[in-house]
Formats: structure tokens, C-alpha cells, sequence
């Protein structure tokens, strides 16, 4: 007998609608599948004859043929198991009351144990997201799962935990309560806070800009300045996520296989790489890739701490992603596409030894030896980096200090405001922030009164800024502009952006 | 720009060179070729440099080239491209050594530089025709030129086993004085400067040391034209708060904001303004100070 039942197959992030049929007829006892399945499919078929025998059904001695269509896609991952072994019980007639229609709008998705039960699957969020857009109303899948994809709309999801449940429920039997879409996201708090860190005002104005406006930004400072301690606490004042935003980051991490227990990802993400990362592991890899470290930043905070210490090869790789915001490998396979809109924030210390230019220790480096470590960073990497800034170490009483600073909560709500102007002015253009803006709009939305084109022209003579600063200077710019809800850029304004670009200098020393 | 060839037996020949061991049997110049017969110190120094060693090559070249000394060095990375770059700054007048032909300038970051000499009335000299190229060798052989051109040498900086102590070396069998620039012991580069002095060399702290070494000649000091007179500076009245507690220490931008009582973005505002101004400039580390007028 002939049964047919859907279940989906991942590429990259895009889904595909896979046919899952089972044929079994007399013969000599056989297991085929085609299709081309790739190892972990094959070997279902030792986990599917098991699961089904010791879920109290009996495992056909005929020749079963499972096909997997289209054939021309590439199937992985252990998703099918569960599906295969429902096609074999309902061919075989386990499954004897149901009416089969309904299986058109179904897909199963699991991986079986060898007692029956249901195995957590990566990428189920991902998956279901997927097969919502192709028109899919129902999805079987795993209890553990549940979770996950509790957020997931107008889609009817019923949480399964083993075989033989899932045949008492297909033959209406008993009854399973679906998973209830779950509006309200319980965001977790961050244990950190911006008043936490002593003095450094400028730092910590420069990192209000910076989540202001998505800008990437370099901090370049002694060791022990604090520049770590920064970075993370970057997190606690960007706008809160969106449940689109969370639904995204929580796709990739599925698919990952990175996601807890808890389901969602309700935080921002905050990656941060060892410098000895291998490439593949930065941009997304493997013979069926993964999303590397800047997928996984995703509407977060992807942060190289050491940046010269990383290899050269790695850096250069940002370069394409920092700019597309999305990144395509390709295989022979297929071609992977991975979303990775993030920001990017590296920390390094000024020259080999780390004291360059600092109050109380003295610099033990040569010239040539600061050249050399500078030299680690090409200019096109610094082309993309909106915001230089240089972190002091604070002396001792400051940090005893009990004066008290501004908490994250209120710099937020500058951030907050600063992003809504941003994405009121940018509605029909298809960009959130102010980082996002072309030559042509730069044109557009920064300009200039005639002071402020005196100053920048001046600045950049006097200073030896760089002339690839030039736009950045004006995106800052205008970000600094809507931090204060001003509707122009005015002279102050540049002159604050400026400062943010003096470090050029420094850098092509 | 034109260059000339001087021959041994040419009367504009540096009479200096001819007490070398051996020296060069023709010149190749491009430039200004009456520095060759005018008195100048040669500044040499190790070519990976510290920031003391920068410092104290910038302060001593300019002093000497307010005397109206002509600064020699061997355009080299580090001390010498600083002793050249200092001496065009306050106007002075140089003369780079190269150890290699007048095409080939080496190395080549500083072509800039060499045509920055000859612009302002500088000269480039060399032993080697045009088109020979630099190597190990010619650095040693140049640093004899250089030793020979001046009247005492300077050393500012050098670490074990480098050119500059050939440099020193040369100098001192010539019988003209060797001036050295004390370092910390700590400091790698200070090794050559040290050793100098402890075998006998002069030390010397600041530019009088070193006129005094020459009792015989009379140096004097060039006329500034550009304080005619005292100006005052005028700074803004909005400027001001930030510039008066600027006169006594060097600050960074947090200490600024807080000392007075304005937010980072003001400040950086005005201290962007004072810096357009030239009132003050910026030290590494972001920290600012007065600039001298």
C-alpha cells in the first residue's frame, strides 16, 4: 500500500516542502530510501525499524521503499525519521480512521530514539516559519520543542512525545492540546548597567551614538581601561526587540543548534569570538553550512575583542557582510543564504606594549613597531567603521568613587527616541538607521548650513582627516542631530562627529 | 631640479670630505650646493626610534636649526626623517646622505621627504650614480659622509650593533666631538648613547652643550620675524573657561567636562573650535594641551 505525508527540509534558512511516500509491497523483506538522502537519513532507517517495534506495532517483513521528492534536493538532518515511520505505520494500516486529505496541509517534523519517543530537532522554529509561508496550517513535532515556536501565528501546532501517542491521536483516540501562540514575550533583564562604569563620559556618550544610529564603532585603549566592560554594556541601552527581530534571531540560532531549553532568544545577542576563530566559524561553514558568528549576531552586538590580533584573513572577510548585511555561501549543494545585520564592535590597544599615549606608564614601543600593529588593520575595514574613540584608563579615585552617573535606563530612552525619528524619515526607503544610508541619501538627509561646510572643510585640512571619514562624519552627524530631535544638522553637531573621526589620523600613521 | 656632479678636484669640492680615509671621489647632488661648505651638526639615531627619542630629536634639531646650523642626516626611517622633517618645519636648512643613486631614492616612503629638502632649499648628496640602488653595504659607507659633512655629530638614540655607532665611531677619528643624548638604562635604544658617554663622549642636555663644545666659532641666533610683536592671544569669550584650565596642566576630554561643568558634547564642540584656531593642539591619548606660539 502507497501512503503519502509531508515534512520540510531546511536550506540555509529557506524551507522546502518535501514529499515523504511509502510503498510497501510483498517481496523479499527490504528497507530502501531514495531520494538523495544524505548519511543521518540513511540511518534512520535502523532507528525507525526499532522505534516502531518497541512502540508495540509490528515492523513489516516486506519490501518497504521510502521516497523523498522532489529527489533532486539534498536531504539532511534526522527531521525525516518521524515522518518515515508515521508513512510505514499508516501504509501498512495502523492508522486506519483518518481521512488522508488532511495530510495535505500537515508536516511532521522529529527524530526518533530507539523507545519511541521524540527527540529535540534544531531549526524546528526555523522549519515552522518556513512551512507557514508555503501554506502549511498544521505542524506535528516534538513536545520539547514546543516552546520555541509558541510565537509563531495563525498556525495550529501539536506538540507530540511518542509514536504511539501520535497513532492514538491520528486515529482520534484521545485528544492533544495544541501549543497556545503566546503573545506576550517575557524579556529578560540584563544583570548590567551603564552606572556601573566610572567616569569615561565621552566613551560612554560615543556608545549612545553608536546604538542610536547601528553605528560600527572602534574603541582604542590601554589594557584595563574598561573597553570590554563597555562593549557589553552596550546591550542594556539598544531599543528592546521586536517580535519580528525576536522570531529572527531565534530562526538562526535554531537552525544553529544553539538555542536552551527556554525556547526563544528574547535578548540581543552579544558574540564575542576568540581572535584565533577560523573563518568559517566567523562567516558561516561546513560542508552543509551553518550560520557563523555574524548570523548569529543578528540584530545584536558582534564584538572582536583584541581586534589586531585576529587573523588577517578573518577581518578581510567582514568587509562584504558589514555592507550587505546578509551573507551567501556557497556549495556545491546549493547556495546558503544567512541574514547578519549587526553591529560591529572591536576593542585594541594602541600599540604593541598598550600604553601609548597614556597618563602614568610609559610607552616602551618603537615607532615602526606601532606602525606594524596598526598596519594589521586595512583601511577598507576602517572605512566601515563609523566611530573611532579612544578609551583612557581612569585613575583609582575615580573608580572609588561614589559620584553617580546615568543608569542605562535613561540614556535608553534618548536611544529609544533617537530611533523612532530614524525610522519615521527612512519609512519609504527600506533602511532602519542612520548607518544604513547610501551616498545618494546621505546627500538627501544630511545637509549642511553653509558654517557647518566651512568647519568640515577646514577640519579636514587641519586635522588630515582622511577623506573616506568624509560620509561617516555625516552620518554621525545626523545621528547626533536626532539624538537632540533636531530637525537639521547644525555646527555643534559636526564638530562632535568630527571628534569621533580624529583617530584616523592615529591609524595611518 | 638640477643636479650637479662635483669632482674631486673641483674647488667646490668640501674641503671636510677630503680629511676622510677615503674619501668619495665624486658627488652627486641635487639641490642647494652651498650647504656643502657651511657649518652643520649631523643628527643620527637609530631607525626604530622611541617616543623620548623623537621628542629629544625634535627639540634638539630645532634649537640647532635656530642657530642657523645646517642639520645632516642619512634620510633613513626614524631619527633621521625626524631631524629632516623638524629642520624644514622651523625652516631650517638640511642635507640628506643617501646610500644610493639620485633615482632610487631609499627608502621609499621618503621620496616625498627628499623632494620636500630640495624644495626648500635643501640638498641631496650621494657617492653612487644614479641609478645604483641601496643595500647594507652603502649604509655603512654613507655614514662616513655624514660623519664628515659636520662638524660634531649628535647621536640620539641607538640600540646595540647599529649604524649610528659607525656613525660615532667615524666622528671621533676625525678628532670632532660627539655629542650624546642621555637615555634610561631601562631603554633599549639609549644603549649606544650610553656607551658613547661612558667612554668619553659629550653629554649633553640641551643645545648650549653642545655651541659650547666650539670656542672658536661664533653662533648666531636667527631672528624670529614672526613675534614682532607680543601678541595676546585673543581667545572667545565661550572659549575661554575651557582654555584657561587648559594653562596649567594637560587634560583629556572627561577631565575637561567635568572641571567645567559642561556635557561631552559641548566639549567637544569647543575643543574642536580651539583646535581650528590653533590655540590648542592634541597630544596622544586625547589629551590636550596649550600650543606654543
Amino acid at each position: 500500500m502507497l501512503s503519502k505525508i509531508k515534512s520540510i527540509s531546511l536550506i540555509g534558512l529557506e524551507g522546502n516542502l518535501i514529499d515523504i511516500q511509502v510503498d510497501i509491497s510483498n517481496g523479499i523483506p527490504e528497507f530502501e530510501v531514495v531520494g538523495l538522502p544524505d548519511t543521518s537519513v540513511k540511518e534512520a532507517k535502523k532507528r525507525i525499524e526499532s522505534a516502531i517495534k518497541n512502540s508495540g506495532f509490528e515492523f513489516p517483513s516486506k519490501k518497504i521503499l521510502i521516497n523523498l521528492a522532489p529527489a533532486n534536493i539534498r536531504k539532511e538532518g534526522s527531521c525525516f525519521d518521524f515522518p518515515m515511520a508515521i508513512g510505514i505505520l499508516i501504509a501498512i494500516g495502523n492508522i486506519s480512521q483518518i481521512d488522508m486529505s488532511i495530510f495535505d496541509k500537515t508536516i511532521l517534523i522529529g527524530e526518533l530514539s530507539l523507545d519511541g519517543k521524540l527527540n529535540r530537532i534544531n531549526g524546528a522554529l526555523a522549519m515552522c516559519m518556513e512551512a507557514k509561508q508555503l501554506g502549511i496550517k498544521r505542524v506535528i513535532l516534538p513536545k520539547t520543542n514546543a516552546n520555541e515556536v509558541a510565537i509563531i501565528k495563525d498556525l495550529e501546532i501539536i506538540p507530540i512525545s511518542t509514536i504511539y501517542e501520535t497513532v492514538k491521536f491520528l486515529n482520534n483516540e484521545i485528544n492533544i492540546s495544541r501549543v497556545i501562540y503566546e503573545k506576550n514575550i517575557n524579556r529578560s533583564e540584563y544583570k548590567m548597567d551603564f552606572s556601573e562604569v566610572k567616569g569615561q563620559e565621552q566613551a560612554k556618550r560615543a556608545l549612545e551614538i553608536v546604538a542610536a544610529g547601528g553605528h560600527n564603532c572602534l574603541m582604542i585603549g590601554s589594557p584595563g581601561s574598561g573597553k570590554t566592560m563597555l562593549a557589553k554594556r552596550l546591550l542594556t541601552i539598544l531599543p528592546d526587540l521586536t517580535v519580528d527581530e525576536i522570531m529572527e534571531i531565534t530562526k538562526i540560532h535554531s537552525v544553529s543548534g544553539e538555542l536552551k531549553k527556554d525556547g526563544l532568544v528574547s535578548k540581543r545577542p552579544f558574540r564575542t569570538p576568540h581572535h584565533t576563530v577560523p573563518i568559517a566559524t566567523i562567516v558561516g561553514g561546513g560542508k552543509i553550512p551553518i550560520p557563523g558568528e555574524i548570523s548569529l549576531a543578528h540584530n545584536g552586538v558582534l564584538f572582536f575583542d583584541e581586534f589586531t590580533e585576529f587573523n588577517k584573513t578573518v577581518l578581510e572577510a567582514l568587509r562584504e557582510p558589514l555592507e550587505e548585511k546578509k551573507i551567501t555561501i556557497n556549495r556545491l549543494s546549493g547556495n546558503y543564504k544567512f541574514p547578519c545585520n549587526f553591529m560591529f564592535v572591536a576593542s585594541m590597544n594602541p600599540c604593541p606594549c598598550g600604553y601609548y599615549g597614556d597618563l602614568e606608564k610609559t610607552c616602551k614601543c618603537t615607532d615602526f613597531e606601532i606602525h606594524k600593529y596598526l598596519k594589521k588593520i586595512s583601511g577598507p575595514l576602517i572605512d566601515r567603521i563609523d566611530i573611532l574613540i579612544e578609551i583612557k584608563r581612569p585613575k583609582i579615585e575615580k573608580i572609588n568613587s561614589k559620584a553617580k552617573s546615568e543608569d542605562s535606563k535613561e540614556i535608553k530612552k534618548r536611544v529609544n527616541n533617537a530611533r523612532k525619528i530614524q525610522l519615521d524619515r527612512y519609512k519609504e526607503f527600506g533602511i532602519y538607521t542612520n548607518s544604513e544610508l547610501t551616498t545618494k541619501l546621505i546627500y538627501d538627509f544630511c545637509k549642511l548650513d553653509d558654517k557647518s561646510t566651512i568647519l568640515l572643510n577646514e577640519a579636514f585640512t587641519k586635522l588630515k582627516l582622511s577623506v573616506r571619514g568624509y560620509e561617516k562624519i555625516l552620518k554621525v552627524a545626523r545621528t547626533i542631530a536626532d539624538l537632540e530631535s533636531s530637525k537639521n544638522i547644525k555646527i555643534n553637531h559636526i564638530a562632535e562627529a568630527i571628534q569621533y573621526r580624529n583617530l584616523d589620523k592615529f591609524l595611518n600613521m | 631640479m638640477q643636479r650637479k656632479l662635483i669632482e674631486y678636484a673641483d674647488t667646490i669640492y668640501p674641503e671636510k670630505l677630503r680629511e676622510l680615509k677615503n674619501p668619495p671621489s665624486r658627488l652627486y647632488t641635487c639641490g642647494n650646493i652651498k650647504l656643502l661648505n657651511k657649518k652643520g651638526i649631523s643628527v643620527v639615531g637609530s631607525r626604530s626610534n622611541t617616543q623620548y627619542g623623537e621628542k629629544m630629536c625634535i627639540e634638539f634639531t630645532k634649537n640647532l636649526s635656530e642657530y642657523n646650523l645646517i642639520i645632516i642626516s642619512g634620510l633613513a626611517i626614524g631619527i633621521d626623517s625626524i631631524a629632516h622633517k623638524t629642520c624644514l618645519k622651523y625652516s631650517g636648512r638640511t642635507i640628506a646622505v643617501l646610500p644610493c643613486g639620485l633615482n632610487n631614492i631609499y627608502p621609499k616612503q621618503n621620496i616625498d621627504l627628499a623632494k620636500n629638502i630640495v624644495k626648500e632649499g635643501g640638498l641631496l648628496v650621494t657617492e653612487y650614480d644614479d641609478n645604483t640602488e641601496a643595500d647594507s653595504k652603502k649604509f655603512l659607507e654613507r655614514n662616513r659622509i655624514v660623519a664628515g659633512l659636520g662638524i660634531g655629530t649628535l647621536v640620539v638614540e641607538g640600540g646595540y650593533r647599529s649604524g649610528t655607532s659607525v656613525t660615532a665611531k667615524i666622528t671621533q677619528e676625525l678628532s670632532k666631538p660627539v655629542f650624546c643624548i642621555p637615555s634610561s638604562i631601562e631603554n633599549k635604544k639609549g644603549f649606544i648613547t650610553n656607551k658613547l658617554i661612558k667612554n668619553g663622549a659629550n653629554l649633553v642636555t640641551n643645545v648650549e652643550d653642545i655651541l659650547n663644545c666650539f670656542e672658536n666659532i661664533k653662533f648666531k641666533k636667527k631672528r624670529k620675524s614672526l613675534n614682532k610683536k607680543e601678541e595676546k592671544v585673543i581667545i572667545p569669550k565661550e572659549l575661554k573657561l575651557i582654555y584657561e584650565n587648559l594653562e596649567d596642566e594637560v587634560l583629556d576630554i572627561n577631565q575637561i567636562s567635568r572641571k567645567c561643568k559642561i556635557s561631552i558634547q559641548e566639549a567637544s564642540y569647543k575643543l574642536l573650535l580651539l583646535q581650528m584656531e590653533d590655540f590648542i593642539e592634541e597630544l596622544p591619548g586625547q589629551r590636550y594641551k596649550i600650543k606654543e606660539k
